[in-house]
C-alpha cells in the first residue's frame, strides 16, 4: 500500500502508558507528519515532535476546538479508562463515556479525517455460559462485565460516526494489557504476595504486552484498518500457573470467601474489578491470528513471557543523579 | 516525606516455595495451550487411562500430518469413546487431539477442558479446525457397541467451512475388560460437490455409512450366546 507522507495523527489518551508508547513509535514513522495528543495527564515519555494538550475528558468544547483545528487524517482513540486501573468503576465509566463522545464527535467534524482506530478489549465477547473458548472477530459481542460494556459502546459509537461521515473505522480488541508502568488491576493483583485463584476452575487466559499493543495501533493507523481485530499474545496461562511463575503464595478459593478476599485485596491496594474476577473464574482467551493476516503483526512476547516480565519489573525504581532508572525501556 | 514500604520479597518467595514444593511435580507453571488443554496433565493421566483402556490403533496413515481434521467416532453409551480415542491418537501421533463435548460449568467442564475437551458448538469446533487441530466428535450414542449413530451435520459443517477432511474413526471397547480398538478410516469423499448446506448433510450421512462399514469389518466376539457376545463387546 502506498502511503502519502505528512499525515496528521491525533492520539486521544496520549498521557497514558499505552498512548505515550504509541506516540513515541509514531514519531519515528516517516509517513507521520504532525502528531497531536490530548489527555488529562501529561505523557509518560519524552516526546520530541508531538504537540500535547492537557484537557479533561468532560471539557468537550476545548477538545472539539483542538481536534477541529488540527483536522487529523487519522484519529487513534486510546482514551479508555479500565475500571480500577486509574479510577474506580463509576469514574472510569464516566470518563470513558465523556471522552468517547467528545473525541469521536469532534473527529466527525474534521473534513480531512480518513480513518478512526479505537482501543477495545476482548472483554466485549463476555464469558457467559457456553461462551466460546477462543472467540474470533466474527463472534458477536456479548459483554458480561462493566468494562466489556464500556468497550462495546466505544465500538458502536465509532461505527455509527464512521457510517455517517464515510470513513474507515478499525478497533483493536486488546487482551489484558500488562507492562512495567501500565496501571492494570490484573497485573497489580498478580504481584501481590498472596494471590487468590479459583481452585475449581483455574481457567486459562491470555494477555498482551503494552509495547506489542502499541505496535499494533501504529500498523492499524498506517494501513487504515477498517474492521475489528483481536490483539492477543500467543500462548495461555492459568491463574495458578502465573502465581507459581511469580513465586507468590497461591490462595485457593472456591466460593463465598471470594467476597472477603475482594474486600481485603481492595484494602491492600489491589481492587479486583468484575472483569478481572471473570478472568479468574471463566478465563479469557481470543483468537489473534487475523491481526497477523491483516496487519502483518506478530506480538514479540508470548503470554508466559509477559507474565514472567510482570514479576521481573521493579517495584521501586530509584533514580539518582548518576544512575538512570534501569526499568525504562526503549521500544524499538 | 513519604515513607516507602517495600514488599518483603524474600520472605514471600520462601513461603511460596514452602507451600508449593510438595505439589511442584503436579503443578507445572506453563502447560496449557491456547484452547486450555494441559499437555502435562494429559501425559500424567495417560498411564492411569491405560489401566482402563489398552488401546490398539490402526489406520494412522489416514490422519493428516500437519493440517486439521474432524474425526468422527461411534459411541456406545457410557463408553467415553471420544476421550480414549483422543488420548490414544494424541499419544500415537504426538499431536494434541481434542474432543467435543464438555459442559460449561466448574468443576467438570473446567477439568475436561484441561484434558482437551471443547464445547459442543460448531463455531468452537470450526475455530479449532481452522487452526489445524485434530478434533474428535462422537456420533449419537447407541446401546449397541457396533452400531454407529447419526452424525451431527452441524459439526460436520464446521469441517466443511474450515475446508478440512472428515475422517471416520471406529472405536470398540469392553465394559469389563481393558481391550479397546481404534481404527482410523480413509477421509470421506462426497460423491457430488455441493455449494450449500447439502454438503454437510451428505458428508454426515456418508461418514455414518463409512463408520458402520469399519465397525462391521472389525467384527465382534462370537460365542454363540448373544448376551455374552454383547457383554464381551461392552
Amino acid at each position: 500500500m502506498t502511503r502519502v507522507n505528512g499525515q496528521r495523527l491525533l492520539v486521544s489518551g496520549m498521557g497514558g502508558e499505552l498512548g505515550s508508547l504509541v506516540a513515541s513509535l509514531l514519531e519515528r514513522e516517516p509517513w507521520v507528519g504532525a502528531l497531536c495528543g490530548i489527555d488529562v495527564d501529561p505523557p509518560r515519555r519524552r516526546l520530541r515532535r508531538a504537540e500535547f494538550h492537557r484537557i479533561e475528558p468532560a471539557d468537550r468544547e476545548r477538545i472539539v476546538d483542538v481536534v477541529t483545528r488540527f483536522d487529523p487524517h487519522v484519529l487513534i482513540h486510546l482514551a479508555v479508562w479500565e475500571p480500577d486501573a486509574r479510577a474506580g468503576t463509576a469514574h472510569a465509566r464516566r470518563f470513558t463515556a465523556d471522552a468517547t463522545t467528545a473525541f469521536l464527535g469532534a473527529a466527525a467534524e474534521c473534513p480531512s479525517l480518513e480513518s478512526i482506530v479505537v482501543r477495545s478489549g476482548i472483554e466485549l465477547y463476555g464469558r457467559h455460559r457456553h461462551a466460546l473458548t477462543r472467540p474470533d472477530e466474527t463472534v458477536a459481542p456479548h459483554p458480561t462485565s462493566e468494562y466489556g460494556r464500556m468497550v462495546e459502546r466505544i465500538e458502536s459509537v465509532a461505527a455509527a460516526v464512521a457510517a455517517r461521515i464515510g470513513v474507515a473505522v478499525g478497533s483493536l480488541r486488546l487482551a489484558p494489557v500488562l507492562g512495567p508502568h501500565v496501571p492494570s488491576p490484573l497485573g497489580r493483583l498478580l504481584r501481590q504476595p498472596v494471590v487468590p485463584f479459583s481452585v475449581l476452575a483455574d481457567p486459562p487466559f491470555a494477555v498482551v504486552e503494552d509495547a506489542d499493543a502499541a505496535r499494533a495501533f501504529v500498523r492499524a493507523a498506517e494501513l487504515r484498518l477498517d474492521r475489528p481485530l483481536n490483539v492477543v499474545a500467543p500462548g495461555a496461562i492459568t491463574g495458578l500457573q502465573a502465581v507459581l511463575r511469580g513465586r507468590r503464595v497461591p490462595l485457593p478459593l472456591a466460593g463465598p470467601e471470594w467476597w472477603i478476599t475482594r474486600q481485603l485485596s481492595h484494602l491492600g491496594g489491589a481492587p479486583i474489578p468484575e472483569h478481572v474476577m471473570e478472568v479468574l473464574h471463566r478465563g479469557r482467551l481470543a483468537d489473534g491470528t487475523q491481526a497477523h493476516d491483516v496487519l502483518g503483526f506478530q506480538p514479540a512476547r508470548s503470554t508466559p513471557e509477559v507474565i514472567d516480565r510482570l514479576f521481573a519489573w521493579e517495584s521501586v525504581v530509584r533514580i539518582t543523579k548518576d544512575q538512570p532508572p534501569s526499568s525504562v525501556e526503549v521500544v524499538a | 516525606m513519604a515513607q516507602l514500604i517495600e514488599l518483603p520479597r524474600r520472605a514471600v518467595e520462601t513461603t511460596a516455595a514452602a507451600v508449593t514444593t510438595p505439589f511442584r511435580p503436579l503443578l507445572p507453571d506453563h502447560s496449557v495451550d491456547e484452547w486450555g488443554r494441559d499437555d502435562h496433565l494429559v501425559r500424567l493421566l495417560w498411564p492411569m487411562a491405560r489401566l482402563r483402556w489398552n488401546v490398539g490403533i490402526g489406520g494412522l496413515a489416514h490422519l493428516p500430518a500437519r493440517t486439521g481434521a474432524l474425526l468422527v467416532t461411534n459411541e456406545r453409551r457410557w463408553s467415553y469413546s471420544p476421550l480414549y480415542v483422543a488420548w490414544a491418537l494424541s499419544h500415537a501421533t504426538d499431536r494434541p487431539v481434542r474432543f467435543v463435548g464438555r459442559p460449561d460449568h466448574a468443576p467438570f467442564g473446567a477439568a475436561l477442558r484441561r484434558v482437551g475437551a471443547l464445547l459442543d458448538d460448531p463455531t468452537e469446533v470450526h475455530g479449532a479446525l481452522r487452526h489445524g487441530e485434530l478434533v474428535v466428535a462422537a456420533a449419537a450414542t447407541t446401546n449397541h457397541p457396533r452400531h454407529a449413530g447419526t452424525v451431527d451435520h452441524e459439526i460436520v459443517g464446521a469441517a466443511v467451512t474450515a475446508r478440512v477432511a472428515v475422517i471416520p474413526v471406529a472405536s470398540m471397547s469392553s465394559a469389563f475388560g481393558r481391550a479397546a480398538r481404534v481404527e482410523v478410516g480413509p477421509p470421506v469423499r462426497p460423491r457430488r460437490t455441493r455449494r450449500g448446506p447439502l454438503a454437510e448433510i451428505e458428508i454426515a450421512e456418508a461418514t455414518r455409512r463409512h463408520l458402520q462399514r469399519i465397525l462391521d469389518e472389525l467384527g465382534g466376539m462370537q460365542t454363540g450366546m448373544p448376551v455374552v457376545d454383547w457383554l464381551g463387546e461392552g
